[in-house]
């Protein structure tokens, strides 16, 4: 009932707008950047399912693919919207490192309106089962003694794999290659192939490779130890003390909606995330609780930015903004 | 008999009624999918998915499976008859589908398909089920020096694909390379030939390029006739709608290619059904006794790459089922089913769901069959399209590209690069350039670009790396002879004339 209350208190604070409180009359909108299939489109869908069966919002959801530039297309169709009050959209990662890197990708999460951030994904290192490293010690040791020739699969240049890579050999001051592949599968064959040495990989991705025993984990890139990975360190226990770079997914609505529908999209993923269907699909796709409000997402994304520039920068990467 | 003693099992679960009509929904759905321009599996599947939540795993990917290998049977039609690709694997089959179309023989043409098709599915998953593990192994040897030489050697084919002129094929081929090279690149994340355009961040889908240059510049050709066209010939009579005992005679070298290169192409996760039918095509013209005939209307050009692309999805499920790798992007939607479903795909799974696996494979022999129960009926029915007058059959081929192109991605700014990529099929068609080259370069560039710079990035810079493996060096070799073959047919035409 505590957020429910805090609601209350927060309508009867706000004034008129407020008091009458927003509740859609209209099929709500959810844009996704990628097309049916891809993770935010089937995350967008498990969510319209879960908020349906709960029944959190009166009427239909209806997600809507906007494919196209990474995140731009979607991110710009949204800023398009401006005022609309019956779109969403889910963000993940892209829609924060894009506009860094491209000058086509005008539109960054702060001209939109930040809701809510939902999950953050930890991730493995993990290494092919007969690879002579056991701790990831072991492996920045043997990249120092020659420098540039292990090998890493991962994916674009701003992914999290490559911003992880970078942090640990800035720490450490070895040196090794990042090789992009498009697909993640591609990643995987190409550790499994023998053809790389190491791979950033999330958990759910991992678990089967490990159990068929496949693959090894030396470092897992999380603030504490997953539920699945009890024995594992994580990147500080293992002796780096870089940050834990997450990935992360939440929503975020057109510009210059009212405080209102902000307060109410706040609350009906906050009531979300306190279901047990949630939780189970948390569960299922070793993903974290990665809840933060409206507020907490704005100081969130100023941060993250912040550090990714600095990242980027020093992986050569050339920043438009 | 492990293998018996299962497979057995799996009839038994796959003809239960429940699952014989998932199985009849979804290669029903695969073949409507197909016919559509545009919507493609992976979508269709991605949409059904909170429907599966319903079922039993089983029935449920028995049903998307059967989208899945129902698209490639119904791909082929808009392909044959209005040049439009129903899907990005039925672009090869435009070539001489549709010009079988024109000379009167779209239903032996769509016939020829529907059987190529069955043809090689039933091999697909005869190779799923007997060869899986070790053909896993092969396709992870497979790494990036080795698919630079499998690119090459599918651009090598641009001497099999070009007409009069091999330098216009040459030319055709580099525009599409450079067109795949629009976008975002990978390694960099720097825009190219992106004009500060967003829309082209992403790089232009090739299948937009397909459509607008063999649907559209053929409308746009076909404007120019001062007379009235005639609505193309359509024969009387069942037994001249279907495939001749010679069609299929001509066709069986083209059965076991297509059925071969495609499921080995479908194994490596960098593979894919669209460069599984343009090596089957290739190769098919190399060894054919009659090559000046292909891109003219012969049966065997459509019965490679349909083929191909049908035993492409068997070999796509190897390393999705046995590794839990997925290599495309229908693949990829099935994994995520199945961990959506409480399954854990990957190498022990095969092992631990034995059920599932078993009925999935017996599923798809049921499916094959009833595709080709369900294909060759509508083939006079289909063929019958084509009695339209032109002035129907035009504007339905616009409306069709359109919607088909705009259903990808709801984008109005595809539909003007589809506008665009017609004027340019118009000029090539003017101007006497081939368009298979160009589609041909765009369908590989960007995997070729990738291949190589990952290869140099592995051998820190050195070139060795692509000759230095012995699979690559081979595919190489193959290459290189394929690029000659020209070369020795000009000098044996020069000694012929000298004896």
């Amino acid at each position: 009932m505590a957020p429910k209350i805090a609601l209350v208190l927060l309508v009867s604070l706000a004034g008129t707008a407020f008091a009458q409180g927003f509740k859609p009359t209209r099929p709500i909108e959810v844009v996704v950047h990628t097309g049916p299939g891809g993770g935010s489109d089937l995350l967008a869908r498990s969510v319209v399912t879960m908020i349906e069966k709960e029944k959190l919002v009166p009427v239909r959801m209806q997600v809507v693919n906007k494919a196209g530039g990474g995140s731009t297309v979607a991110a710009s169709y949204l800023a398009e919207k401006a005022g609309e009050p019956h779109t969403i959209g889910f963000f993940t990662g892209v829609w924060l490192t894009s506009p860094l890197t491209s000058a086509e990708a005008k539109v960054t999460l702060r001209d939109l309106t930040p809701v809510a951030r939902l999950v953050l994904e930890p991730a493995l290192i993990a290494v092919k089962a007969d690879a002579p490293f056991k701790t990831l010690g072991d492996f920045v040791a043997a990249a120092k003694e020659k420098p540039g020739q292990l090998k890493q699969s991962g994916g674009s240049v701003t992914s999290r794999d490559n911003v992880v890579r970078q942090l640990l050999q800035k720490s450490s001051g070895a040196r090794w290659a990042f090789i992009s592949f498009p697909g993640g599968g591609e990643r995987i064959a190409a550790l499994l192939g023998g053809h790389v040495n190491m791979m950033v990989i999330e958990p759910a991705e991992a678990g089967e490779h490990i159990r068929a025993g496949n693959m090894r984990v030396l470092a897992q890139v999380a603030d504490r130890r997953l539920a699945a990975f009890p024995n594992v360190p994580t990147l500080k226990e293992a002796g780096f003390d870089v940050p834990a770079v997450p990935q992360v997914r939440g929503v975020v609505a057109p510009p210059g909606i009212p405080a209102a529908n902000v307060a109410y999209w706040e609350d009906v993923f906050r009531r979300l995330t306190r279901t047990a269907s949630w939780k189970k699909y948390l569960e299922d796709n070793q993903f974290e609780d990665g809840y933060q409000n409206a507020a907490g997402l704005a100081k969130f994304y100023d941060e993250f930015t912040g550090t990714m520039r600095g990242i980027l920068q020093e992986a050569g990467v050339k920043i438009v903004r | 008999m492990e293998i018996f003693s299962g497979l057995i099992h799996g009839f038994a679960l796959a003809l239960q009624p429940a699952n014989l009509l998932w199985c009849f929904v979804g290669v029903f759905l695969g073949t409507v999918v197909g016919i559509m321009p545009g919507l493609g599996p992976p979508a269709t599947i991605a949409m059904l998915l909170p429907l599966t939540f319903l079922m039993n795993p089983a029935s449920a990917m028995i049903m998307l499976a059967g989208i899945y290998y129902g698209a490639k049977y119904g791909g082929s039609t808009t392909s044959i008859l209005l040049n439009v690709p129903g899907e990005s694997a039925s672009i090869v089959t435009c070539l001489d589908g549709y010009q079988m179309a024109k000379k009167g023989r779209a239903g032996a043409a769509l016939g020829i398909a529907a059987i190529a098709s069955f043809v090689a599915g039933t091999v697909g998953v005869l190779g799923l089920m007997f060869v899986a593990p070790p053909l896993a192994r092969f396709a992870l040897a497979f790494s990036s020096p080795e698919y630079f030489a499998l690119m090459s050697l599918g651009l090598a084919m641009v001497v099999l694909l070009a007409g009069h002129s091999i330098v216009k094929a040459l030319l055709a081929m580099l525009v599409g390379l450079w067109i795949s090279s629009i976008g975002t690149d990978l390694f960099s994340s720097t825009s190219r030939f992106t004009f500060g355009r967003m829309e082209l961040l992403s790089g232009i889908d090739f299948i937009v390029v397909a459509i607008g240059v063999f649907a559209l510049g053929e409308v746009l050709a076909n404007l120019e006739a001062v007379e009235e066209p005639q609505a193309l010939p359509v024969p009387k009579g069942l037994r001249n709608l279907l495939p001749t005992l010679q069609d299929l005679k001509d066709c069986r070298f083209a059965f076991a290619n297509g059925s071969i290169v495609g499921f080995l192409v479908g194994v490596l996760p960098g593979g894919g059904s669209t460069i599984a039918s343009f090596i089957s095509y290739g190769i098919e013209k190399a060894v054919s006794k009659r090559p000046e005939q292909f891109g003219k209307g012969v049966v065997e050009g459509v019965a490679a790459p349909e083929g191909a692309n049908n035993s492409e999805t068997g070999g796509a499920l190897v390393p999705l089922l046995t590794l839990g790798i997925p290599g495309s992007g229908t693949t990829a939607i099935l994994l995520a089913a199945l961990v959506l479903w409480g399954f854990k795909p990957g190498p022990l799974f095969i092992s631990e769901n034995p059920s599932l696996f078993w009925s999935l494979v017996a599923s798809m022999y049921i499916g094959n069959i009833m595709l080709l129960v369900l294909n060759l009926p509508l083939v006079p029915l289909f063929a019958q399209v084509l009695r339209t007058p032109a002035y129907v059959l035009y504007p339905v081929i616009l409306g069709v590209s359109m919607v088909g192109v705009y259903s990808i991605s709801g984008s109005v700014f595809d539909v003007g690069l589809l506008a665009g990529f017609g004027l340019l099929g118009y000029v090539m068609r003017k101007l006497d350039f081939p368009s298979a080259p160009l589609i041909l370069g765009l369908v590989l560039g960007g995997a070729l670009e990738r291949a190589l710079r990952q290869s140099l990035m592995m051998s820190e810079g050195s070139l060795s790396i692509l000759v230095a493996r012995p699979i690559s060096a081979v595919m190489l070799s193959l290459a290189l002879l394929i690029l000659l073959m020209p070369l020795f047919s000009k000098v044996n035409a020069w000694r012929r004339k000298l004896l």
